[in-house]
């Protein structure tokens, strides 16, 4: 398992200013968690930068780790890819504790690699980021027919609509008599 | 990019960050996605208070449906009446039933609708509908044309005419314009220039007309005071009495003019901020009333004198 590290040294907190020099309260170190993604590599984030995220603030705020426990039970997201997750922690880093821009312009372009971003996000509960994504989702279709719309989106007709409810009607119907069946059998 | 497979919160956070006319040209896009966005922008439609549909300001354009106060770039969509065949760069849409022809505007890109001139009326119609069944029917649809064009009567539909041709058309005789009102569906807006020494008969519909934008080159003042039921009514006067003011502004405070919101005489139509008011003493309801070189405005507050001064503090 390789290691990439993330984290950045937390700041000295302000002094007061009307308190002498040798008052000053003893600096906290800052704790750091780890992540991976599919591909296994390992992400050191400071507290400070996960706070972003609703899920893991949620996951580590009752789970007092030492450095230690915290370095060798990374929290696993196999459902996120190595390179989207790397992201996710590069915008969590650069936007520890400092009020989010109202536009970021450093989301991917391309369009699959802009989705798997929004899956994600969503799934970490990332909501600044998850706006600036949405909001970069909605700017593929501005000015665009709905014939484009539909490419962009690859959203299906109605007729398609249709055939996907006709099957799922169908496998339902199927299901349902083959539970009926199985629930006689175990009668017998 | 298959936006169905995001989860519903994330389509609605997308559809949030969409502009109404690209939303309205998804809408398009099949009647699942319709549905979804009925769903996911409840709220949104329902804080529209009305949708116009007006002449259009663009060349060679016939008429725009818009949102007031919002820019150009937000328009809805624009239709205009084209006698020859379309070209390539059309697509068409299934509005309401109806296939009709469309294209993108060059400078904003939002929906501009093309129909035959024999066609308009059920152009409009399913335009119309299409406009219901998106934006749900809390909206105030306004149609606004002149009242000697062709003018749509549609369920949900409330029509502004204007008798006024813009060129300082005056009318003098008030029989065809009052024989008009008569026979058409309670306006919900209207301007006029009126120079006749008589105004309309006082069970005249004119008097119902929620917003009024009239020019008086007589004195009907008030006549005209004794008799508007509606909301608003914008006056420009040639002549008037500022006795005829202090009666009306009486027989309202008796309660005798209670359904009047707000009389403004012209050029004056921005919010009123004058503290003097005066209050009605059958609900204790507020008006506030300003008077500024030669513009009288009126307005009815929705709040008692308390409430008023509690507000004002």
């Amino acid at each position: 398992m390789s290691s990439t590290e993330q984290g950045t040294s937390s700041a000295a907190p302000a002094e007061p200013t009307t308190a002498p020099e040798s008052a000053a309260a003893p600096e906290v170190p800052e704790s750091f968690y780890y992540v991976h993604g599919k591909d296994k590599v390992v992400h050191k984030v400071s507290a400070g930068a996960l706070q972003h995220s609703a899920l893991i603030h949620g996951m580590i705020s009752n789970l007092g780790y030492t450095e230690e426990q915290a370095k060798a039970n990374p929290f696993p997201f196999e459902n996120i890819d190595g390179d989207i997750l790397q992201m996710v922690v590069d915008w969590c880093n650069q936007h520890k504790g400092k009020p989010t821009p109202p536009e970021d312009t450093n989301l991917p372009k391309q369009k699959e690699k802009l989705f798997d971003l929004v899956l994600a996000v969503n799934y970490l509960e990332i909501k600044e980021l998850l706006t600036y994504c949405c909001k970069q989702v909605a700017m593929m279709v501005k000015g665009k027919s709905p014939e484009e719309i539909r490419e962009i989106w690859m959203i299906p007709t109605d007729a398609e609509d249709e055939a996907a409810e006709k099957e799922a009607k169908k496998r339902a119907g199927k299901e349902a008599a083959g539970e009926t069946a199985a629930a006689a059998g175990d009668a017998k | 990019m298959k936006l169905s497979t995001f989860p519903y919160g994330v389509q609605k956070e997308i559809f949030d960050n969409m502009k109404i006319p690209n939303l309205f040209l998804l809408s398009f896009v099949s009647k699942n996605m319709k549905k979804l966005i009925k769903s996911s922008q409840m709220t949104r439609f329902k804080s529209i208070s009305h949708i116009v549909n007006g002449k259009s300001i663009s060349p060679g354009i016939d008429r725009r449906i818009y949102i007031p106060f919002m820019t150009m770039a937000d328009n809805i969509m624009e239709i205009s009446e084209r006698r020859e065949e379309t070209k390539n760069d059309y697509f068409q849409l299934n509005v309401s039933g109806k296939t009709m022809d469309f294209r993108l505007s060059n400078q904003y890109k939002f929906a501009e609708a093309y129909f035959h001139p024999l066609d308009k009326e059920a152009a409009i119609e399913s335009i119309h509908n299409y406009l219901v069944d998106i934006f749900g029917d809390t909206v105030d649809y306004q149609y606004v044309e002149h009242y000697k064009k062709f003018v749509p009567h549609l369920p949900k539909l409330s029509l502004c005419h204007s008798f006024w041709s813009g060129n300082g058309e005056r009318i003098r005789d008030i029989k065809p314009i009052e024989e008009y009102i008569a026979s058409s569906p309670v306006l919900k807006r209207t301007n006029m220039n009126l120079d006749t020494p008589d105004l309309f008969n006082p069970e005249s519909k004119f008097y119902q007309i929620e917003s009024i934008y009239l020019t008086l080159y007589t004195n009907t003042v008030p006549t005209f005071l004794r008799h508007f039921q509606g909301r608003q009514a914008f006056l420009t006067c040639y002549k008037w009495e500022i006795l005829d003011l202090i009666e009306f502004m009486n027989r309202w405070k008796s309660g005798e003019e209670c359904r009047k919101y707000k009389i403004g005489f012209h050029p004056n139509t921005d919010p009123i901020i004058s503290h003097s008011y005066v209050v009605r003493k059958t609900d204790n309801r507020v008006a506030s009333v300003s008077i500024q070189k030669e513009a009288f405005c009126f307005g009815v507050w929705n709040k008692t004198e308390e409430q008023f001064l509690r507000m004002v503090a």
